[in-house]
Order: C-alpha cells, then sequence, then structure tokens
C-alpha cells in the first residue's frame, strides 16, 4: 500500500491532506463526523488578538463550481482561542496549525506571540493575505516588501515553524514567495482566494457590502494549480497547494506541480467527510498508478 | 449528526411549485425533532457546490419528509429527482423547538414555513393544547390544511394574502384574540423574515415566550463557515445553522 508519508522537511504529516483556514472551523466541530487524527493537519480559523464578528451578510455568494466568501475572519481572538485549541488538542495528535491574522505588524506579533508558548501549536500559518478585511482587498501579501518585512518580525518572534500563506491576487508571486522565503518562511502556501465580483444587476449594486470577495473552489484549481508551478520552481522551501481540491486525483496533480503538501479548502464547507474521503482516493490512486511515495512524483512533470 | 448517502423513497408535486421528497434514512429519523434541518447535495456534482437546508417536515421511520418549494435552481434540481436516486445527505443539523408539556401554545406557520410546524404539532399535541395560524398568498400556497385539522388543535385558523379559499388576511389578523381566547403562554413560528418583522411588532411585548424557527442562505449547515449569520438584539452575529435555527424572539434584532 501506498505510503503517504508528506515530508515537510520541519514536520513529517501522516498524509498531504491539511484542511484549511475558514473552512474547517476549529477542528472540534468535525470530530462528530470522523477522527482528526486521520488527517496530515488541520489549520484552525484565522484569528486576530480580539473578538470580531465578521462581515455585514451577505457574505456567501455561489458560483459555477465556485464560491465567493467575505465572511471577515469572524473569531474569538487570541486569548479566547486558546481554550479551545487546548481542548481540541485533548482529542487528537494530529498536528495543528493556527493562521495568524493582523491589522498591523504589531497585531501579527502579538498574535504570533500569544500562540507561539502553546505546546498544542504545531506550527503558524502567517495569514498575510486575505482578501476580505481591508478596503479593495488590500493585504500585505501585495508586495515583497511588506510581505518580507511581516514575515521577518513574526520568525524572529516564534520558535514555530512558519509557513506563509500567499495571495494570488499580484503580477509576480514568485517574487513575493522569494520575499517569503529571505525572510525565513519554512514553508509557503498558496493559494488564498481569487478577489471576485458578484452583482446584483435588479438592484444595480454589489452583492457584497465589501465589493470585493474572495473566490474559492473547483472553480479555481487550475489557476492555482498553476501558482502552484510556479512558486516551487521559484523557492526552495516546502510548498502547500490550495485552490478548488475536490478529489485524489487533484492532490497529485498539485503534487506533481511541485507541492509538498496540500490544504483542502471549500470542500469541508460542501462536504463534512470531504477531506477523509480525498485521502483514501489518493491512496487508492496511487496503489492503481503504482506510486510508493509522494516524493516520487513531487516536482517530476515531464516536460 | 452524520454525513450519508440515502435514497429518494419519492418525490411528489404536491401542487403548483411545491413537492413533498421522502427520503429513508434510519438515522436521522430516529434523531431528528421538531426545528432539526437537513443539508441535500443537490446536483451530485461540482455545480451547484453547495448542499441546500431542508426543514424536516414529518418522520415515519425510517423515513423523514422534505416539503419544499421550488424557488431556484437548487429546489429545482430538487424537484428532479425521481425514486430510487441517491442523494447525498447532512443531518439531523441544527437545534430544535423546545420540549414543553401541558402548555397552551400557538403554532404559526408561513407558507412553506409549515414545516417544522407540522412535525412539532404530530410530535407535541398529544401533550399540550395546540392553536394554530396558518397564512399564505393564495390557497395555492396553502397545503396540508386538511391534513392539519386531523390533528387534536384547539383552535385553527388559515388565511391568505388575497382571500381566495380562506379568510383575507395575515398570521397576524386576529392573533391577539386567539392568544387571548386559548390562555396561549408559548409561540413557535416559522415563515418568511416579513413575517416575523410583523409578530415580534404584534405579539413580542406579551411577555409570553415565542420562539422563531429562521430561514437561510447557507454554506456548510453546521456551524463552520460563518456565513448564515443574523445580527441579535446583543449586537452580535449568530450562526442560523447551529446557534439556530430556533431563537427566542427576543434575541434577534428586528428591522422594526
Amino acid at each position: 500500500m501506498a505510503d503517504l508519508t508528506a515530508d515537510l522537511g520541519f514536520i513529517k504529516l501522516k498524509n498531504p491532506v491539511i484542511p484549511a483556514s475558514g473552512t474547517f472551523g476549529y477542528g472540534g466541530e468535525f470530530l462528530q463526523f470522523f477522527d482528526l487524527d486521520l488527517l496530515g493537519a488541520f489549520v484552525m480559523k484565522g484569528v486576530y488578538t480580539d473578538e470580531r464578528g465578521g462581515n455585514e451578510p451577505p457574505r456567501i455568494w455561489e458560483t459555477p463550481s465556485g464560491l465567493l466568501n467575505s465572511i471577515g475572519l469572524a473569531g474569538p481572538g487570541a486569548e479566547g482561542l486558546k481554550k479551545i485549541i487546548k481542548d481540541v488538542a485533548s482529542k487528537t495528535s494530529t498536528p495543528i496549525i493556527v493562521n495568524v491574522c493582523g491589522g498591523t505588524d504589531e497585531e501579527y506579533l502579538e498574535v504570533a506571540r500569544v500562540l507561539d508558548v502553546m505546546k498544542e501549536v504545531a506550527m503558524l500559518e502567517l495569514n498575510i493575505s486575505c482578501p476580505n478585511v481591508r478596503a479593495g482587498g488590500s493585504c500585505p501579501a501585495q508586495n515583497s516588501s511588506d510581505t518580507k518585512r511581516v514575515v521577518k518580525l513574526v520568525k524572529e518572534n516564534t520558535k514555530k515553524p512558519l509557513i506563509v500563506k500567499l495571495s494570488p491576487n499580484v503580477s509576480n508571486i514568485s517574487s513575493i514567495a522569494c520575499s517569503a522565503e529571505e525572510a525565513g518562511a519554512d514553508a509557503i502556501s498558496v493559494v488564498n482566494t481569487f478577489l471576485g465580483l458578484a452583482l446584483d444587476i435588479e438592484k444595480r449594486k454589489p452583492v457584497f457590502k465589501n465589493f470585493f470577495a474572495g473566490l474559492s473552489g473547483p472553480a479555481i484549481k487550475p489557476l492555482a494549480l498553476k501558482i502552484v508551478w510556479e512558486v516551487a520552481n521559484a523557492v526552495s522551501i516546502p510548498v502547500i497547494g490550495i485552490g478548488g481540491i475536490m478529489t485524489g486525483r487533484d492532490v497529485l496533480e498539485f503534487i506533481l506541480a511541485g507541492a509538498s503538501a496540500v490544504q483542502t479548502g471549500t470542500v469541508n464547507i460542501v462536504e463534512p467527510t470531504g477531506s477523509v474521503r480525498i485521502i483514501n482516493e489518493t491512496r487508492e490512486l496511487m496503489d492503481k498508478l503504482k506510486i510508493n511515495k509522494l516524493e516520487e512524483i513531487r516536482g517530476c512533470l515531464e516536460i | 449528526m452524520k454525513e450519508e448517502e440515502c435514497r429518494v423513497a419519492a418525490n411528489t408535486n404536491i401542487q403548483g411549485r411545491y413537492y413533498l421528497m421522502k427520503i429513508e434514512s434510519e438515522y436521522i429519523s430516529e434523531k431528528s425533532d421538531p426545528g432539526n434541518f437537513v443539508m441535500i447535495a443537490v446536483s451530485g456534482s461540482n455545480d451547484p457546490l453547495l448542499k441546500r437546508p431542508f426543514g424536516i417536515f414529518k418522520i415515519d421511520s425510517p423515513y423523514f419528509y422534505i416539503y419544499y418549494e421550488v424557488v431556484g435552481r437548487g429546489s429545482k434540481l430538487m424537484a428532479s429527482k425521481k425514486e430510487g436516486d441517491r442523494v447525498m445527505v447532512v443531518g439531523p443539523l441544527g437545534n430544535a423547538f423546545p420540549k414543553y408539556e401541558n402548555e397552551n401554545m400557538l403554532f404559526v406557520g408561513g407558507g412553506r414555513g409549515i414545516a417544522p410546524l407540522y412535525f412539532a404539532i404530530e410530535k407535541y399535541s398529544g401533550s399540550n393544547n395546540i392553536s394554530l395560524i396558518y397564512g399564505g398568498r393564495s390557497k395555492d400556497d396553502l397545503l396540508f390544511t386538511e391534513e392539519l385539522k386531523q390533528f387534536p388543535l384547539n383552535e385553527a385558523a388559515f388565511y391568505t394574502d388575497d382571500g381566495s379559499g380562506f379568510k383575507k388576511g395575515l398570521v397576524t389578523t386576529d392573533i391577539k384574540e386567539i392568544i387571548e381566547r386559548n390562555g396561549i403562554n408559548v409561540t413557535f413560528s416559522c415563515g418568511p423574515d416579513k413575517m416575523f418583522e410583523s409578530l415580534n411588532e404584534e405579539i413580542g411585548s406579551l411577555g409570553i415566550r415565542n420562539f422563531v424557527s429562521l430561514e437561510a442562505f447557507m454554506g456548510c449547515g453546521f456551524g463552520i463557515c460563518y456565513s448564515c449569520v443574523v445580527k441579535g438584539s446583543d449586537g452580535k452575529y449568530k450562526k442560523v445553522c447551529s446557534d439556530g435555527p430556533v431563537f427566542r424572539m427576543e434575541e434577534i434584532k428586528w428591522q422594526t
């Protein structure tokens, strides 16, 4: 039977499937559906220092094979999250990744410091790419200098491995990924959602109060796959591929494009047991294609 | 709750845009209480992507029933399901109406909002004195009135906006008299937002216990996507799917 181990260098995961931030709650919500130990790891919903209510509804809009969201990172704040983390960690041995948000450099630092002392947290994922919290969808991941500054600041103040989650809404993602790598990132996760616009023709208004929203789901898979390929060829740290993964075949495509692991997103919303199905499908497809280990195909695209 | 593939045992067009789907699931039919809902994959493909929420209308183990109106793409696909088709279902979801005994209760249903109330009447009419107010746009939108009359109800009042088939009026038209006449101290209601707004104005300050079951466009149905929120009277957002769908009327910040 195929070995699904995903080696990120600083940690070995039992399989490459990691439910993504914002699509998996705080993990505990899924215990009623399956054993979290089945997952490679999981990412908790993004957190700021303080409690946040999130954006004014509507917050989601369905598109062909996709989903636009403008949730706005609702959450309990870093201190409030600590209890939730401890509770979930007592029910699983799967590595917990927490998605770190910030409105300012200081806030990123503060959240990272709160989480840094928690033994239950295996890794941090620095969210410098959420499109739904600042005007016009702006974020630090939009340019190299902001990316470098924020990553360096957080990396210097945490002992945890730091994954940096980047935005696809840029002209040259490879250069931004290189900036994150230079600043000390241990891994890159790509991509966050693509900025999109939903319109209401009757009211002649945008659907979302925040105007733009983030597109996810199978609709973005080819776009994400291209970015993973580009970034994996630009950096030497591990890349975690994200974007519309719905099947085991999708997982192997991202690995082939150069990803060391993947994050599943929208599938967790539409199919609560989807990530487990995807793990099983990945194993079955590897067996069928006679792939013993992910390393055998990672980045080995024949061109 | 769990996610399972279920067999569609029947899918009947009752009248106009209204359908009744009978789905086989021992788990859901045994675990569900009035107010609970299920999420159903209407397409079996990536488009449309999201499952759709449907309130549970009736249980006849191992079957449960969904009463739905075709209003958009999702419900249109639901209507195309045939006996023997298989659908992915997540449920039962959400909280339920609270359980009462020996209370004088009033159930208020607007249109397809009768669904969870039908289940509640079936389950609770033996142990409580229940009265019913049920309204819709026209007689074609007011289904199951004969079936509802079969239950031991203290009083049943039916209304249509246009006066077709039943008394012309809204669910609020005679509500205060009905509450007084039957000594009502608990109400359960389900219907469109506009109905809740007028109910809140009419009965929100009578000092009785009012429970509403809200409808919302949902992403996940079990509290992880944070998309189906409504503003609470405390200024905080509440998730319709997992904090509700049943709320005390005063927990919600109404527009009026």
